[in-house]
């Protein structure tokens, strides 16, 4: 048996991003598809998909809080029919449903996260948001279909969205707050803190000792097959 | 902003993937008989900080740009803007950003609905197809990017 762990960040199934891939426990004769690429192309096929529970972006939430988990699959008519039940409560009762929701979703669920977290601020309205983005570790296991033998574990970051609405007012001050009502005014109040921003800029900063971010064109994975970015 | 739609169009052949949320009424619309254009979103700010992510131009030429911004460009705070499918990245370079700062970089994420139109055009002009216009929603995040005020 040919194990092998690798990791590369990723956004969708067809790029790593410009992120160094980390390879460990290489050791094999190298028919080896690059990893994150064309696997399933090249006589791979994933076996198994496991996310690994990354910390929640919103401490100190109350537990219990409905949690909407979207998927690349979900219909938004499924996820938004269960969760605006939820929060309404029964019909005719006023003051009835939950307080919050949250709703997760990561690679390609992100988009239809946000226009789930949107469809229900305008259904519902006067909702608090908080908005968290974090990278999540995807755990896959690939077989390959022609030997049999060979097994690849592939760690990929793709990135993920947390968005959190509520009923009752959130710390404003928290970064990725976003007050009930914004969906016009955000640009507008964009424009206006320009000159505010505009002057804070002319700060003279000199080169950041941020610099040392990793040109990464092409990175080797074993015995020189390469991985290229292609986003 | 009540300023016109701007008048940019792309022409697209019918057959592209038209990314509709899921608010736009369904238009019955004959496929032999009319173009579908897309206008461009309306017009955004764009300061010298806005970043607007597309997914035509190269994610590292992207990355890069901010990544400058930050740096040598002396700002200390960028917006990444990405609608519909650039959503995505716009979030990778944000959280890229961040994880090449050592956790320095602070993210402050804001989405938003961007409304679409789209432009239905007869084929033939001497057939009875009235142009039509149609509106859908599409998602839209707002990312700041920036170095907290020390405190």
């Amino acid at each position: 048996l040919d194990m092998r762990t690798v990791s590369v960040y990723h956004d969708q199934p067809y790029s790593n991003a410009g992120q160094p891939a980390v390879v460990n426990n290489v050791s094999s004769p190298l028919t080896v598809p690059p990893p994150a690429l064309k696997l399933g192309q090249e006589g791979f096929k994933k076996v198994c998909r496991t996310e690994e529970d990354s910390p929640c972006p919103f401490p100190g939430l109350a537990s219990g809080v409905l949690e909407m988990r979207v998927k690349e699959g979900s219909k938004i008519r499924n996820l938004m029919g269960f969760a605006m039940a939820r929060m309404q409560g029964e019909k005719g009762v006023s003051g009835g449903g939950l307080r919050q929701v949250v709703f997760t979703g990561s690679g390609r669920a992100v988009t239809k996260t946000i226009t789930c977290a949107e469809i229900m601020k305008r259904k519902v309205g006067a909702l608090h948001q908080l908005t968290k983005l974090q990278y999540k570790v995807v755990k896959e296991v690939w077989e390959s279909s022609e030997g049999g033998t060979s097994e690849m574990t592939v760690h990929r970051t793709v990135p993920s969205i947390s968005i959190l609405l509520s009923k009752d007012p959130l710390d404003p001050q928290e970064p990725g707050y976003q007050p009930p009502e914004t969906l016009s005014a955000l640009w507008e109040e964009r424009e206006g803190i320009e000159s505010s921003t505009q002057t804070a800029c002319k700060r003279p900063l000199g080169p950041l000792p941020y610099s040392s971010f990793p040109h990464c064109k092409r990175v080797c994975l074993g015995e020189g097959v390469s991985v290229h970015p292609l986003h | 902003m009540t300023e016109p739609r701007n008048p940019g169009m792309s022409s697209i052949p019918q057959t592209a993937p038209v990314h509709t949320d899921s608010t736009s009424p369904a238009v019955e619309m004959d496929p032999v008989e009319y173009t579908l254009r897309k206008r461009l979103p309306r017009k955004l700010p764009k300061r010298r900080n806005d970043v607007y992510v597309n997914m035509k131009t190269d994610f590292r030429a992207q990355l890069a740009r901010c990544q400058k911004l930050l740096e040598s460009g002396g700002h200390r705070e960028i917006c990444v803007h990405g609608l519909g499918l650039a959503i995505n990245r716009a979030i990778n370079i944000a959280l890229q950003l961040q994880a090449s700062s050592q956790g320095v970089l602070q993210l402050a994420a804001n989405t938003s609905t961007v409304e679409l139109v789209d432009d239905l055009e007869p084929e033939d002009p001497d057939e009875a197809g009235e142009p039509m216009t149609r509106t859908r929603n599409n998602s839209a995040i707002h990312i700041k990017v920036f170095y907290p005020d020390p405190q």
